[in-house]
């Protein structure tokens, strides 16, 4: 049952995966054209600028047609396995299969004409190939996402995803070329000359896709949502309205970048558009990465229109992120355990009070641990409190609360053994992986901070954060009783909103603090602002958990 | 020569981090395809009948791809036949004649746009009048 789990979630992990390979490879495409112009006669571009392009589209075919053909057998796994056998030929007839192998070839066709365009940037023939190739790519999509399965406007619904899809992968594509070309411009006169060309330049492009993705994404926003209650009161709508609110960060980071062009174009000033721009564009990639994470996460999710009756209303939103007082006190072990067989049951469900009290402890003394973490951790920006750059060590007591009360039934608790426990039951596996990562995490990030022999180790709290978020928006919960569990889940979201929000502002805080030593533009106030915001999103983390209560279910 | 922004050391910590992390969350609950109609609300089975329990799905589901069980008391899973109903997300559920008692039907259905669902209906079937 864990490994089916797990294959699950894993299938839906890859859905997020296959959406940035696929923006990589059509977005590289449309920079060669549009910035790169290499359709013009004797493009500008260097050689080596273009065989750097080329380098991401090929490594965005790899990685598409490895993911695609891992979700090909990923899925096979999870029907064998909840099937208890598997229907090859049912498997093979289906849909989803043909769409997916045809972009897994594609995918492989692609990869040898970028092979060979590395060899040959300047060949139109194999620039037309590839364009050729992406065609089909694009529009096999159409048969991958919620539409194929509706019953009304099937087709036009089949078609706006697409384009939404086309649109955003123009973005990210051309955000990650970028990236590319900035790293590439520390080393190589060719880049650093295009660098500020490039940004004017996709400036075009990014409204383009970023107009075109409103254009598409507002009917199928109203057509799968429908309601303000929908978009506030189910799991799809809350998504739909997570991943509005970090467009809005990642257009205010364009924003930024392309004002730098504006000013490079008209004095020729390129202070910002060196070191501050570029890591703008990283933490733009944070936003844009957990944006295609919700985007597959979505196609997994029930549309709210089809679940009316289901939906919460407003106030029994509110109401989880209430003010109200944390949990202090817990329920026995032996009350637990007692009202475990009634609440796991299929017939005769009995909802257990204890279970629910139990997990309401458990959140609330993690938000404890959270919201002090971070007051202290907002100290350590004054020189006053040294002592206050201890804060992770916070982490570390997190991670022993959670190896007590992650599971009653088990030791040190319960009776359960450790070994016996940890390797025989999926769910205490996980929690005692989380419990782990908790412990590390606190040693790790205290180290980074306290030693400067271990400084490259300051980026691992930002991109763990980043992961640990993107992994809370796509553990969506939806199943059984979808009402209460998406009210859980409201939470979830929110949190892996602010989680991805912790990521970018330290990240930012760290890359600007870095330039400031470099360059001495005044960009660690920048960077301490960031970073401040980081810190308070993770506050508003710990004070969700302060008040989190579980529906009795 | 710059340094990479990122250690390699740094890199393969993070790499051990995020597989940890995926294991950890691992476990995910699954919904597209759900019930938006269901003969038991209009029509509750009738003791010692055997009944055909209709399901309208709001997406077109995979047949051959797709199980339904029929649970009685103390969890114990009896398969049951399905069929293709006539309107659009229809399916058809041959339940055999049940006594009196409480019940559930577990489906595992998998919807046309690749996504597996899983999900319980309760019932209760009453004494004969």
């Amino acid at each position: 049952m864990y490994m089916q789990g797990l294959a699950n979630f894993i299938d839906d992990f890859l859905g997020g995966l296959i959406l940035i390979s696929y923006a990589l490879v059509v977005g590289s495409l449309l920079w060669s054209a549009f910035i790169l112009r290499v359709w013009s006669p004797g493009f500008a571009a260097h050689e080596s600028v273009v065989r750097r392009a080329v380098a991401l589209l090929r490594a965005g075919a790899i990685a598409l047609a490895v993911t695609q053909g891992l979700k090909l057998v990923i899925k096979a796994v999870v029907l064998a396995s909840v099937l208890g056998e598997f229907p090859a030929d049912a498997y093979i007839g289906t849909v989803q299969f043909q769409a997916g192998l045809i972009r897994l070839l594609l995918s492989l066709g692609l990869i040898f004409v970028a092979g060979q365009l590395q060899q040959t940037p300047d060949k139109p023939s194999s620039w037309n190939l590839a364009a050729i190739l992406i065609v089909p790519l694009v529009i096999a999509g159409a048969w991958l996402v919620h539409g194929v399965g509706r019953f009304e406007d099937r087709e036009q619904l089949m078609i706006l995803t697409v384009l939404h899809q086309f649109a955003a992968a123009v973005w990210f594509g051309g955000v990650a070329q970028l990236l590319s070309l900035w790293y590439m411009s520390r080393q190589s006169q060719e880049a650093k000359t295009l660098w500020p060309v490039a940004i004017t330049r996709f400036a075009l492009l990014g409204v383009s896709s970023v107009v075109l993705l409103l254009l598409t994404g507002l009917p199928l926003a109203w057509t799968y949502v429908g309601s303000w209650d929908g978009l506030l009161g189910t799991g799809y709508g809350s998504l739909v309205f997570t991943k509005i609110l970090l467009l809005m960060v990642a257009l205010g980071f364009a924003y930024l970048n392309n004002r730098a062009g504006r000013l490079w174009l008209e004095r020729r000033q390129t202070e910002g558009l060196d070191n501050k721009v570029p890591h703008y564009i990283e933490a733009e990639t944070f936003i844009l990465v957990g944006t295609l994470f919700i985007a597959a996460t979505l196609s997994s999710q029930p549309p709210s229109v089809d679940i009316k009756e289901l939906t919460a209303t407003v106030s029994e939103v509110t109401e989880m992120f209430a003010p109200r007082m944390p949990r202090l006190t817990s329920p026995t072990h032996e009350q637990l355990l007692a009202g475990e067989p009634g609440r796991v049951a299929v017939v005769d469900k009995v909802p257990s009070p204890a279970a629910t009290e139990w997990s309401d402890y458990n959140h609330n003394m993690s938000g404890i641990f959270l919201t002090v973490m971070a007051l202290v951790a907002m100290l350590s920006y004054s020189k006053r409190f040294e002592w206050a750059r201890y804060w992770p060590l916070g982490f570390v007591g997190l991670s022993i609360f959670l190896f007590f009360r992650s599971d009653a039934e088990t030791w040190p608790l319960g009776p359960i053994g450790f070994w016996e426990s940890t390797f025989g039951n999926g769910e205490v596996f996980q929690h005692r992986i989380a419990t782990l990562l908790a412990f590390a995490l606190g040693v790790l990030e205290m180290r980074a901070r306290t030693n400067r022999n271990a400084r490259q180790l300051r980026y691992l709290f930002p991109i763990l954060c980043a992961f640990g978020g993107i992994l809370l928006l796509t553990h969506a919960h939806a199943e059984f009783e979808l009402k209460s569990e998406y009210l859980i889940q409201s939470t979830h979201t929110a949190m892996g909103l602010l989680a991805v929000i912790v990521a970018s502002g330290r990240w930012l805080e760290l890359r600007l603090a870095e330039t400031d030593e470099r360059y001495a533009v005044g960009g660690v106030l920048e960077g301490k602002i960031a970073g401040f915001i980081a810190i308070l999103a993770m506050f508003l983390i710990g004070l969700i958990l302060l008040v989190y209560r579980e529906p009795l279910f | 020569m710059h340094q990479p922004i990122v250690s390699r050391r740094t890199k393969l910590v993070a790499l051990l981090f995020s597989a940890c992390m995926l294991l950890a969350y691992g476990e995910r609950p699954w919904a597209h395809a759900v019930v938006t109609e269901s003969s038991l609300t209009k029509n509750p089975i009738q003791p010692n009948h055997a009944t055909t329990v209709v399901l309208f799905f709001n997406s077109n589901v995979e047949l051959p791809l797709s199980r339904v069980f029929l649970v009685s008391k103390g969890d114990v899973y009896h398969p049951v036949q399905i069929e293709k109903g006539k309107k659009q997300g229809e399916v058809r559920i041959q339940v055999p004649a049940l006594d009196p008692g409480d019940y559930a039907l577990k489906y595992k259905v998998f919807a046309a746009d690749g996504h597996f669902t899983e999900n319980v209906i309760r019932f209760h079937v009453s004494e004969p009048r």
